[in-house]
């Protein structure tokens, strides 16, 4: 077992993608690493010709990953859009790793996100004693991606200045990425693409510049359709996070899981699941990615300090740590719901009483 | 040499196949799946007006609301093989069980259904095949509900080729392919592995049909045709294949009931011949297939450039650019799914990406646009249909009035002479309850507006056909349906709303037959608050006098014998009622006032006073009706000044038990407390009554006096209550005496105002 904390996910699935590669015989646009289906497979999941299992790493609409994998091979980028904890950057991760086999080219969008960051910079020193060279110019990840032809990811382009997201457009629409100081350019080799992450939520931060925006294809990725759906995340980024951490803990019950799915898609969609109770809706989010914490959370908790059983007891904290976001108003809302839907539950009397006694 | 061609009805590859199959080989009499009875109306194919989409209707002239209709679109493989055999000359007929017989069997069916109770719903649903290949008749009262979901039996065969769905897999395998020379055979040699292998027991209307077919087949053979070209669904095919001797088939046939039917062509819309109207053998997008039709080697490019010209006409930035990738996704995204084309799912999953930013709303706008699209055919005039259908078809077109798939809004402006004319055409449509247009409510004073929406739907015709039995123009059969329907009626609300409708379709003779109804009613009626409930509608419609030259005058007549009536008994109906009731006529009161105001005829008003008057000084009469009553007479400056106070004095008076004051008072006060803030006299003598009040006594009318305060407005409660605040009698408002102003001083300001109106002096 590796000793880092977390592995890419070219390293942990590295096994399933030499595999693929193998079996995979069709087509393969210039510097892929896998044919077009073959990334969707590694997406979704499947079987292989040899009964090597794929595991699924995004459980949903296969066509959404078709239209995305089918962008990449365009000369468009890719504009993966959705509320927080949809597995936006769960899919870029995974599609930059099948496509390049590398999903390390990545700059993390911020308010303070310089042009430097983006396009180039520079080593002073180097660039004082020698004067400006190659050898002086800092390399991002952008343009190591271009001159190696692989998928360069950016995280939250929305919350990139206006400014320095228009500096994005030379490096789609041309190709090219110019260095006037040297009097030079870098242009992109066959393979290279952009990956961008936005949240539906902060769309009002930096809108894209309409001109920005037509280089973009746009998949939106929406939060899951059922809730067995959800619940089939939930339980496998659970499994593949107790391997990870080597936690003690048992595996949790199904049962566990869904009743933490069902609070969160309750409150999400404001009526509870048999349609009959409308409830308020807290502040936050309250994704499957929240969902999938609160669990890892809930069984770090029982291997360390309780009895190495997932209990009510051990969600409760992170549960109410992911409802309430804001301690007025959400507060009141979590107690609302507490006490007209989780209170009248028969099976739900643990949870009830763990929470109560934690607010 | 018999062909026998399985299609699927309405598809575009269908279409195109049958088109190019009958033009190499060349038959010489064409069957099409369809009732025989409307084999008249096939001459009518090809000719330059009629337009598809069209249907042909059949219908029961005793019953029209029991019909069918048989839908064609331009890529209705059944079109387009009728429409070779009209190009080239050659006999082309319908083969179907005739939908004389059809139809008595329902009607049996029905009956016995009927008969055997509830206990057997449905116990008879056959296992068909999906409409699709089936049947493509689009029936309007189903006898038995559409069958249950069940499994369509091609889907075996979609899900054996990989696909979840069967209606995918024929499209990829049959509408989508060009040039496939033996595709007919091997449909064939599918539907008929399918029935072997599913065999399910037919129904007996199945079985009829398909004998019935083969009855047609024969006929033909024995006029010496040499090729016979037959066109029917996919699922039928086999079974004309592989024909059964000619006597089991007319042992089948033997002793069919029967009914009289009729049928006509009617002009069809896209959207009805798409899935989710309902339509059994419906299709997800007849837009997309009637591009598939007209431009089968389309890419998708072309398809995306009607794309963006429809979001630039909706003011969208649309560039050339978005459309190229839109294009080049959608043929990526085919190839990904080992498609030799892009479908209309990669096109609209490119269009959802590419140009509208991942958002499924706008996606909305292409589907009701383009997907399924607005479009509605078109009949010649010269064909023969009933005759009210005629006089609408004429009227439509004089008026330009066009029947429309989409609604369309139009503002009439009725001093204009044909908007008019528009407007009764469709008052009078809307009093034979033909629905194609609504009326809806117009901002604005005056009564020369009205605004109309109207969207044609096919079910319309039937309604039509149904009406015909009144007459053969609109105005006649109008007129006489309403007649009846005021001769029906009993109760006076509904011939008086009648008669308001009636008016602005400017049908003399019905209106005079529905106030003649309702002068009957009246007369007959001795229940005052049923006039009263009436009244005020008709005198709206007498306000129609101002822009229609209409029978206003009539209506007045009827008015005034109303109010004489009611006047004579209103008195004695506001004696001893209970407080709801009165509160009920109170509202009566109101409204009736306004209708005499309306009215503004001096007779009827001085009526009307008087009875107000008997009422105030009627004992009897429920104190708040009274009240309300005084309050009037002093609106009308009847009662002022000190008769007023007296009055009202009268009326609070501690003689008086206080709920019955507070009763009077509240009628009183009813709608606006500004009376009470003005004339000082009144508020001395409230406020008093109130100061004389002991405290159990105040208690128990403070509801009462709430009530009444409740309705005033805020502003209102307000001043009231700084006026209490103000001190007891405090006068609020000082009235300046006429001679009190300076002139000399007022002079000194009027240059000033002069510059600031802009005036030089």
């Amino acid at each position: 077992m590796s000793s880092l904390l977390r592995q890419h996910a070219e390293q942990l699935f590295a096994q399933e993608l030499e595999e693929l590669q193998k079996q995979d015989t069709g087509k393969r646009p210039a510097n892929w690493k896998l044919t077009p289906q073959g990334v969707v497979t590694y997406l979704i999941g499947g079987k292989l010709k040899n009964g090597f299992e794929v595991t699924p790493k995004y459980i949903g609409n296969k066509r959404l990953m078709e239209i995305a994998v089918a962008t990449l091979t365009t000369d468009r980028a890719l504009l993966l859009y959705g509320l927080p904890g949809t597995a936006k950057s769960w899919v870029s991760e995974h599609l930059s790793a099948a496509v390049s086999g590398d999903s390390t080219m990545i700059v993390q969008g911020t308010a303070g996100t310089s042009e430097e960051s983006i396009r180039y910079g520079w080593n002073y020193a180097r660039l004082l004693a020698e004067g400006p060279s190659e050898k002086a110019l800092v390399e991002t990840p952008v343009m190591r991606a271009m001159k190696d032809g692989k998928i360069v990811r950016i995280e939250e382009l929305t919350r990139i200045g206006a400014d320095v997201q228009d500096t994005l457009i030379t490096i789609l629409s041309e190709k090219t990425l110019p260095v006037p100081e040297l009097n030079m350019e870098v242009q992109a080799v066959k393979g290279f693409n952009v990956i961008a992450t936005a949240n539906n939520r902060d769309k009002g931060v930096n809108e894209l510049s309409s001109a920005l925006k037509r280089r973009f294809n746009t998949v939106i990725l929406p939060v899951p359709d059922s809730m067995e759906e959800e619940i089939d995340i939930v339980k496998r980024r659970v499994e593949s996070f107790e391997k990870v951490m080597e936690l003690p803990a048992e595996p949790p019950a199904l049962q566990e899981i869904r009743r933490i799915v069902t609070i969160f898609r309750e409150l999400r969609s404001g009526v509870t699941l048999d349609g009959k109770t409308r409830i308020k809706t807290p502040s936050g989010t309250l994704s499957t990615a929240e969902a999938i914490s609160v669990v890892n959370n809930g069984l770090a908790m029982a291997a360390y300090f309780g009895d190495g059983q997932l209990k009510a007891a051990d969600l409760a904290a992170g549960i109410i740590g992911s409802v309430v976001k804001d301690p007025v108003q959400d507060k009141l809302v979590w107690q609302e719901y507490l006490e007209t839907v989780v209170k009248p539950r028969d099976e739900w009397k643990d949870i009830y009483r763990a929470c109560r006694d934690l607010m | 040499m018999i062909h026998i061609l399985g299609i699927r009805h309405h598809g575009p590859g269908s279409a195109k196949n049958v088109k190019e199959f009958l033009e190499k080989v060349q038959p010489d009499i064409v069957l099409v799946e369809g009732p025989p009875e409307a084999d008249p109306l096939l001459k009518w194919v090809n000719h330059a007006e009629l337009k598809p989409p069209v249907a042909i209707l059949v219908y029961q002239p005793d019953d029209p609301q029991h019909s069918s209709f048989y839908p064609f679109a331009e890529f209705s493989p059944e079109w387009q093989a009728i429409a070779y055999a009209r190009r080239n000359d050659i006999h082309v007929r319908f083969m179907d069980l005739p939908m004389t017989h059809h139809m008595a069997l329902e009607k049996e069916t029905f009956e016995r259904l009927k008969q055997d109770g509830e206990n057997k719903k449905e116990g008879e649903q056959p296992g068909d095949a999906a409409p699709s290949v089936n049947n493509y008749a689009f029936r309007n009262n189903e006898v038995a509900p559409p069958p249950a979901v069940r499994k369509d039996p091609i889907s075996w065969l979609a899900e054996a080729a990989g696909y979840d769905d069967g209606e995918k897999w024929w499209e990829h395998m049959f509408e989508h392919r060009h040039g496939n020379e033996q595709v007919f055979d091997a449909v064939t040699e599918a539907m008929q592995v399918l029935r072997e292998e599913f065999a399910q027991k037919e129904s007996r209307v199945e079985q009829m049909r398909e004998a019935w077919m083969r009855k047609t087949i024969r006929q033909a053979e024995k006029e010496m045709f040499q090729t016979i070209a037959v066109i029917c669904g996919a699922w039928h095919a086999p079974a004309l294949v592989n024909m059964p001797k000619a006597k089991d088939d007319n042992e089948l046939l033997k002793g069919l009931p029967k009914v009289k039917v009729e049928c006509t062509w009617i002009p069809w819309t896209f959207s009805r011949l798409s899935y989710y109207s309902g339509y059994g053998a419906g299709i997800e997008s007849p837009g997309w297939y009637d591009h598939l039709w007209h431009y089968p080697k389309d890419d998708g490019t072309r398809w995306m450039a009607k794309v963006a010209k429809l979001f630039r006409t909706k003011q969208m930035d649309t560039s050339v650019a978005h459309v190229i990738e839109a294009v080049r996704l959608a043929e990526t995204l085919a190839s990904m799914r080992n498609l030799y084309k892009a479908g209309l799912e990669e096109l609209n999953e490119a269009t959802k990406t590419v140009l509208c930013n991942g958002e499924d709303v706008l996606m909305q706008l292409i589907r009701e646009e383009l997907i399924v699209s607005n479009r509605i055919g078109d009949v010649p005039t010269e064909i023969p249909k009933p005759p009210l259908q005629l006089d609408i078809e004429r009227t439509q077109k004089k008026l330009r009035l066009p029947a429309t798939a989409d609604y369309k809004d139009y503002t009439l402006d009725l001093r204009k002479e044909n908007d008019l004319e528009r407007s009764i055409f469709l008052h009078r449509l809307q009093l034979l309850e033909i629905k194609w247009g609504e009326r809806h409510d117009v901002s604005g004073k005056g009564t020369f507006k009205e605004l109309w929406r109207l969207q044609w739907h096919p079910e319309i015709s039937i309604n039509i056909i149904e009406k015909g039995n009144w007459g053969n123009t609109v105005a006649e059969a109008a007129e006489k349906f309403v007649i009846q329907k005021a001769k029906e009626a009993d109760a006076l609300s509904t011939v008086s709303a009648l008669l308001g409708n009636t008016i602005p379709a400017e049908l003399h003779q019905a209106v005079e037959v529905c106030i003649q109804c309702i002068n009957n009613l009246a007369a007959a009626s001795g229940d005052v608050i049923q006039l009263m409930e009436v009244l005020p509608g008709l005198v709206q419609v007498t306000r129609y006098g101002s822009v229609r030259k209409t029978d206003a005058d009539l209506v007045l007549g009827i008015v005034n014998s109303m109010l004489t009536r009611i006047c004579v008994s209103l008195p004695t109906a506001c004696t001893a009622v209970s407080d709801d009731a009165a509160q009920k006529l109170l509202e009566l009161f109101f409204k009736l006032n306004d209708a005499v105001n309306v009215l503004q005829q001096s007779e009827i008003t001085a009526l009307w006073q008087q009875t107000l008057r008997s009422i105030a000084a009627s004992d009897n009469a429920s104190p708040m009706i009274s009240g309300y009553a005084t309050r009037l007479l002093a609106d009308y400056k009847l009662l002022e000044g000190d008769e007023l106070v007296r009055v009202f004095h009268f009326s609070m008076s501690s003689g008086t038990p206080p709920d019955k004051a507070a009763s009077w008072l509240e009628g009183f006060l009813k709608g606006s407390g500004t009376i009470l803030l003005i004339d000082n006299d009144l508020w001395c003598l409230v406020n008093n009554w109130v100061d004389t009040l002991d405290e159990e006594t105040f208690t128990r009318v403070l509801p009462l006096l709430r009530r009444t305060f409740a309705g005033f407005s805020s502003p209102e409660r307000k001043k009231i209550g700084e006026k209490v605040k103000a001190g007891g009698s405090g006068a609020v408002v000082k009235q300046v005496a006429e001679n009190a102003i300076d002139e000399e001083r007022a002079k000194q300001g009027i240059p000033v105002i002069m510059q600031l109106l802009g005036i030089k002096n």
